[in-house]
């Protein structure tokens, strides 16, 4: 055989070979109509191929049936083309295609008998075996008839471009495969190519280009290629092959070493079969290589990940795990990682697979990228927003730092409904072929993605459960436990540097509740948390150790910077606390203890043990005091606090007597009307019964409860006619002239509520506070009594006294309005019963 | 990639959604654009001295609270700043400076300046007006490289001039004379060179001033036969194309006994006219030139600021151009005779069909005016059009404020330069007013109505005539814009009409109401002129 006759059985046969192996490889794909058009084009060419390379072999039944279905397979390409053409631009009206197919099935009947081209027969010449043929005038129907389906099929395609239905780009290999098989078609009727098998050699390039097409459309993959039949088919159509080559040879060397040529028929059968299993093998190993093991690895990859993201609940190594497969998958990219940060409405870079990059970049909710892809829910190629009518919403330098960031693909991940993520992938280099991202790593992120965002929902989840865990639900601040572990955190970290320790305790913050209200109290707790949150910012943690208390761990500070914080707090709540005109003065205080390392401490918990101590001093140093723990004498604290303690108490009587002294020199009814006060109100107390303690409150506080009066002018207080109305407004206020005074003596300011409500009535319509019942607590209600018992009983300079009877009768009168109804009885009955014996 | 690679590599559906993507906004989707855009203005604007005098320290954080601390403003609150062009005190850098005529103002120019983000959406916005020019319908256009351009607009630095030099990087356009070979050339001879050009290689879009086009169409058929021609020799210079469209056309003219039109010789893809006549002459260009003309909106201050879509019947604004409100007619009024009042400013979701707006722009992306007056009206044509599935209000451009008289969109004239060319000329005029009417052919004219002073003795010896050829003469000398009249259009746009003595004091009189010196009503006209006997020319 020579090299011509060798060409005409390889090149069909390789021809005829890339066809079924897409014939294959498109069986196996998802069918629509497109594919359903290639097939039967591939068909189409598979005859061609086909028939050709059987006539040259000169198979059975013969040369002229395989050339029969050689032209039937040439005839068929046009109609078949132009049907694959009609799918892919997805045109609609079908009439030229059926008037096409009704057309060309009888012309290929009618070549069946030879009408076009006529005694097709094959010759030798030289020992080279030819086939030749006639050609009839009537075959110029066939050829125009091709040449005006062509036509058709053509501006099918550029109505489809130009209607925007199908990108050019799309057409490029459409267009270069029907280009080479219709010239190579043509050249095989020149006389200088008759001898090479040209029109099939262009039918195999062409199948490949039809398969590039559809392949870019993401309809068919030669992964679906793999599978136990097609490695069989290939290594029979090899087998067979090689059985066409070297069978001569082979019988020849079966021959010699078995003469007898009694088992040679077994040994060649053993050989090929032999052979047919090698290649079966080869093939097996070859394509699973090729086509799966790709597709495999990049599975096992998924499957590790979802793994490993799904093992965890910690968002830090969620988010490396996620970095780590977007390393491996994207090498050439630089992807950024967004996280939503709900708090602050943004989403926040928290890590990239370039460790070297600065992570300061936001995308604001706003940005109409989220919104974009929020609403699109995939992934989307940077130039195509740029196309978009989002892109006229963006500002410019939002679209200057996605360019200089070169950001060619965004990817989101999103669970129930909410954006939680975005991976910005930049081109690390200025190659524009390398730029963006392959299908097949655009689908495999958005598989990793999906799988990201249940394991981000989790970690958030358990974050938000842990944060909760960890904060005040009050002020939203952290709490004690967790303070207390951060603060040894921050301990270790500073080991080598410094970190102060700042505790604030709020003074009488039981008082200011009583007075203002709990509402009021938790208000101030709140507004302070904030404040002290903002002021401290990045430098430190702010927590709520206690009730009424605070802490602040200033990590790398000196005990200076925490000194400042509380100055500044300070000043903020005096003016938070001062009153103006519409808006009472408020009276709150706070003290504030601060220690060091190393300065004073050495340990963590020396450090919270210090600031205690100190913050203990300024409580018992008058309060509303910054007190800096410091090293010298750390026990004279404690001693200092517990002496001035006991100090202070034992000073109460003292004050207490030179501040009714005050009083008696200068208005002697005031002093006297305490004392017989301070008597009938304990008295009363007593019978209720109160608890010992209770009583000498309700003792302490009538002898103060007007000392106020030191500071209402003495015009007013021995005024003899009856006071004006600014007069009297003078007067009510030496009510808060009493608080304001006993305020400022230490271990006294228990007796406030009590001394602070001896003017206000049951009904309601007394002062400072206008409490109603029982708001006022029963101490004062007894003051109440006792205060007006003792007012109506002495003379005054513009009245005379009034009797026992009458002024018990006033009581009764008033039982209800003004007094307690039940306190009052209790009253009258111990004076009526001699209980309480009228002072003097 | 640039337009003309996106042409050849893109689907056109892709770069239709790209550049004319504003069409299928919803009304709510446009604004948030506009809202949008505007805050990143008042941002920029905070940063700079310009901001800062106009927001005191108070920087609006919504649009409603920039509507209500922003006064409305004119150019002379910029001119300090813009006309010393004193850059470190704007919002951005600008990249280019344009001129336009200050009318009424302390001096003949005012400037805009453009930032580099404001030319990136001028680019786009006139792209997507080119795609519009040769469309047919939604997606379908036709737009080729290398497509044959006669421009007739003013050269930089007037905004008429800006695109071609936007767009040279974006797709090769042959312009009818070349962008460089324009430059040198003043505006009527690019006009004429471009048109001679065109008739020896055919062109495929016109881009032309609406009354530049008139002329042009109206006057083809004298330069096809004209000695400009250049007789024989101009056959030869003419493509084989031209020569065959001007055989045909010359054969069938005379054949049919007809005059020579523009679409005998030219089969335009697109057709895109700017001025302000634009509606007086698109019935007659659209049967001259067998394609109806496209309008643009715009202008130095605004830039390239609307479009009309396929179907050529109402503008739509772009929405990244600038933030739009509009003054109603009434309100506009009030403000003209009371400079004091501050009139409501209505947004772009909030008008009403038919009805006349003054309009008032906020140039987005770094540019300097904010609630500026621009001086033009426009008519509200419909809030929908569910023809052209357009879910945006539609406008057509009117005129502009009363107080201002545009001519064919080459000058504007004011009270101060009428006053200023009164008393350079030093006749003895008393009271008048001045209007813009039109003649029978369609043109504007400006038509002023005088009083001589009785006590001057030269009021005895001017006639209408005298007076007409002297103020012509005059405007002439003062306005060149108004020269340009003349030389290009070959229209004299000014009538002068004597009216006695005392008769606009005496209708002020008795209908207890001043007249508007430039821009009163025509009703107010004609009673004028019917009070002193003399009636109206139609």
């Amino acid at each position: 055989m020579d090299l011509n006759e060798r060409l005409f059985i390889i090149v069909p046969l390789i021809s005829l070979l890339c066809n079924a192996f897409l014939f294959v490889a498109v069986l196996s794909a998802k069918k629509n109509r497109l594919v359903y058009a290639f097939i039967a084009m591939l068909g189409g060419f598979t005859i061609w191929c086909s028939g050709s390379l059987f006539m040259r072999m000169m198979l059975a039944p013969g040369p002229d049936f395989w050339y029969q279905v050689s032209i039937a397979g040439i005839f068929l390409v046009p109609v078949l083309l132009y049907n694959f053409i009609y799918c892919f631009v997805e045109v609609r009206g079908q009439f030229i295609r059926i008037a096409l197919f009704i057309i060309w099935t009888p012309l290929i009947l009618m070549n069946l008998f030879n009408v076009f081209i006529t005694d097709p027969h094959m010759v030798v010449e030289n020992g080279e075996r030819r086939f030749v043929y006639g050609i009839s005038p009537w075959i110029v129907v066939p050829v125009l008839l091709a040449v005006a389906t062509l036509w058709g099929a053509w501006r099918l395609s550029v109505r489809a471009v130009r209607e925007g239905r199908v990108a050019l780009s799309s057409f490029r290999p459409l267009i270069i495969g029907t280009a080479v098989m219709f010239v190579g078609t043509m050249t095989a009727a020149l006389p200088q190519m008759v001898s090479l098998p040209v029109d099939t050699f262009v039918c195999g390039i062409n199948a490949i280009c039809l398969y590039y097409t559809l392949h870019k459309k993401r309809l068919v993959q030669l992964q679906n290629l793999f599978s136990n039949g097609t490695s069989y088919l290939l290594s029979v159509i090899f087998s067979v092959l090689l059985m066409q080559i070297c069978y001569d040879r082979v019988e020849q060397l079966c021959y010699r070493f078995f003469p007898g040529g009694v088992y040679w028929g077994l040994a060649l059968a053993l050989f090929f079969s032999l052979s047919t299993v090698c290649f079966y093998l080869v093939i097996r190993l070859l394509m699973k290589n090729l086509f799966v093991k790709p597709q495999e690895n990049r599975q096992d990859r998924l499957r590790k990940f979802s793994a490993a993201v799904n093992k965890s609940l910690a968002l830090d190594d969620i988010l490396a795990l996620y970095r780590d497969f977007l390393q491996e998958t994207v090498p050439g990219k630089t992807a950024r990682i967004f996280l939503l940060d709900k708090q602050k409405g943004e989403y926040r870079a928290v890590t990239s697979t370039n460790a070297s990059l600065a992570m300061n970049d936001v995308l604001t909710l706003d940005n109409p990228v989220v919104k974009l892809l929020r609403q699109n829910g995939n992934g989307i190629r940077y130039s195509d927003i740029q196309r978009t009518r989002t892109y006229r919403s963006m500002w410019e330098s939002e679209k200057l730092r996605f360019q200089q960031l070169r950001v060619c693909y965004l990817l989101p991940v999103i669970c129930d409904d909410e954006l939680t993520a975005i991976t910005l992938f930049s081109d690390a280099g200025s190659d524009e072929k390398q730029a963006g991202l392959r299908t097949e790593q655009i689908s495999f992120l958005e598989s990793g993605a999906a799988m990201l965002s249940m394991a981000l929902k989790n970690a958030t989840l358990y974050q938000d459960i842990q944060n909760k865990a960890n904060r005040d639900a009050m002020t939203g601040l952290y709490n004690r436990s967790y303070f207390t572990e951060h603060l040894r955190r921050d301990f270790e970290t500073c080991s080598h540097a410094e970190i102060t320790l700042l505790l604030i305790s709020f003074d009488d913050f039981s008082l200011y509740n009583e007075l203002y209200g709990i509402q009021e109290g938790d208000l101030i707790l709140k507004e302070y948390g904030m404040c002290l949150e903002a002021l401290v910012g990045s430098r430190g943690t702010v927590a709520r150790y206690g009730g009424k208390e605070f802490a602040v761990s200033f990590p790398f500070c000196t005990a200076a910077v925490a000194e400042n914080c509380a100055a500044s707090m300070q000043e903020w709540l005096k003016a938070k606390t001062a009153g103006n005109g519409s808006r009472p003065h408020k009276f709150l205080t706070f003290s504030a203890g601060i220690s060091s390392y190393p300065y004073s401490a050495a340990t963590a918990d020396q450090l919270l043990s210090y600031a205690n101590m100190a913050l203990f001093s300024a409580k018992s140093s008058g309060k509303n005091k910054i007190i800096v723990y410091t090293p010298s004498s750390p026990e004279s604290i404690s001693i200092q606090s517990s002496q001035a303690r006991r100090k202070l108490v034992d000073n109460c009587a003292a004050t207490i007597y030179a501040l009714t002294a005050a009083i008696d020199a200068k208005d002697h009814y005031t002093f006297n009307h305490s004392k017989n006060v301070a008597e009938y109100a304990s008295a009363l107390a007593a019978a209720i019964p109160l608890d010992a303690d209770h009583i000498e409150i309700v003792r302490q506080a009538g002898l103060l409860h007007d000392i106020g009066k030191i500071g209402i002018p003495e015009s007013i207080l021995s005024k003899t006619g009856k006071l004006t109305d600014e007069e009297y407004e003078i007067m009510k206020q030496h009510v808060e002239g009493s608080i304001a005074m006993i305020k400022y003596l230490p271990s006294l300011d228990y007796v406030i509520p009590t001394a602070i409500g001896h003017h206000e009535r049951w009904d309601g319509k007394g002062y400072p506070r206008g409490l109603v019942g029982e708001q006022n607590p029963i101490a004062a209600r007894c003051l109440v009594i006792a205060d007006s018992f003792d007012a109506m009983t002495s003379r005054r300079s513009y009245r005379e006294a009034m009797s026992v009877e009458q002024a018990l009768a006033e009581i009764r009168r008033n039982l209800g309005t003004q007094f307690d109804p039940k306190l009052g009885a209790l009253f009258i009955e111990l004076v009526e019963s001699g209980k309480i014996a009228l002072q003097k | 990639m640039t337009f003309e690679e996106k042409l050849k590599n893109t689907a056109p559906g892709d770069i239709w959604a790209e550049y004319c993507g504003f069409l299928d906004l919803s009304l709510q989707e446009y604004m948030e654009i506009q809202e949008r855009l505007l805050m990143e203005q008042i941002h920029l604007m905070a940063d700079c001295a310009l901001g800062q005098r106009f927001f005191e320290g108070n920087v609006p954080r919504s649009v409603d609270e920039f509507r209500r601390q922003v006064p409305l403003t004119s150019f002379s609150d910029y001119a300090d700043i813009l006309l010393t062009k004193r850059e470190e005190m704007l919002p951005g850098k600008p990249v280019v400076w344009l001129k336009t005529t200050w009318e009424g103002g302390d001096t003949p120019a005012k400037w805009a300046p453009y930032t580099e983000a404001m030319l990136e959406t001028y680019k786009r916005n006139i792209l997507g007006a080119l795609l519009l020019a040769t469309s047919t319908g939604r997606g379908k256009f036709k737009v080729r490289p290398g497509a044959k351009v006669l421009y007739s607009l003013a050269p930089m630095p007037y905004a008429t001039g800006l695109f071609p030099e936007l767009i040279d990087d974006e797709i090769s356009l042959q312009f009818l004379p070349s962008v460089r070979e324009a430059r040198k050339l003043s505006f009527g001879q690019q006009a004429r060179k471009g048109y001679r050009l065109a008739m020896q290689s055919g062109m495929n879009l016109f881009f032309g001033m609406s009354s530049v086009l008139y002329g042009t169409t109206r006057s083809l058929d004298t330069l096809a036969n004209s000695s400009d021609r250049g007789g024989f020799r101009s056959f030869l210079r003419m493509s084989p194309r031209m020569l065959w469209r001007a055989a045909r056309a010359s054969y069938r003219c005379r054949r049919d006994n007809t005059p020579l039109r523009p679409k005998d010789l030219f089969a335009l893809d697109g057709f895109v006219c700017v001025g302000t006549d634009t509606n007086l002459y698109r019935d007659e260009l659209t049967e001259a030139w067998g394609i109806r003309p496209m309008e643009l909106a715009g202008g130095t201050e605004p830039s390239c600021m609307g479009t009309e879509t396929w179907s050529k019947n109402g503008l739509v604004f772009f929405p990244d151009a600038c933030f739009y409100e509009f003054i109603p007619e009434q309100e506009m009024l009030q403000s003209l005779r009371d400079p004091s009042y501050q009139p409501r400013t209505y947004l772009i979701n909030e008008l009403v069909a038919g009805q006349k707006y003054e309009l008032v722009i906020t140039v987005l992306k770094g540019g300097a005016f904010m609630r500026y007056r621009v001086g033009d009206v426009y008519r509200c044509l419909r809030l929908k059009n569910p023809q052209d599935r357009l879910d945006l209000p539609q406008f057509e451009y009117v005129d502009r404020i009363p107080t201002v008289i545009d001519i064919a969109g080459f000058t504007r004239i004011t009270e101060r330069e009428i006053q200023k060319v009164i008393e350079i000329s030093c006749l003895p005029v008393g009271e008048w007013l001045a209007a813009k009417e039109y003649d029978e052919t369609g043109h504007s004219y400006l038509h002023i109505y005088l009083e001589l002073k009785p006590d001057s003795r030269q009021s005895l010896i001017l006639s209408q005539k005298l007076l007409q050829e002297h103020f012509s003469a005059y405007f002439r000398f003062y306005d060149g814009d108004y020269g340009d009249l003349k030389r290009l259009l070959g229209i004299d746009p000014l009538k002068v009409t004597m009216l006695p003595s005392g008769t606009i004091a005496r209708y002020e009189a008795e209908r207890g109401q001043e007249l508007f010196r430039v821009g009163a009503p025509q009703e107010a006209i004609l009673d004028l002129l019917r009070m002193c006997g003399l009636e109206k020319e139609e």
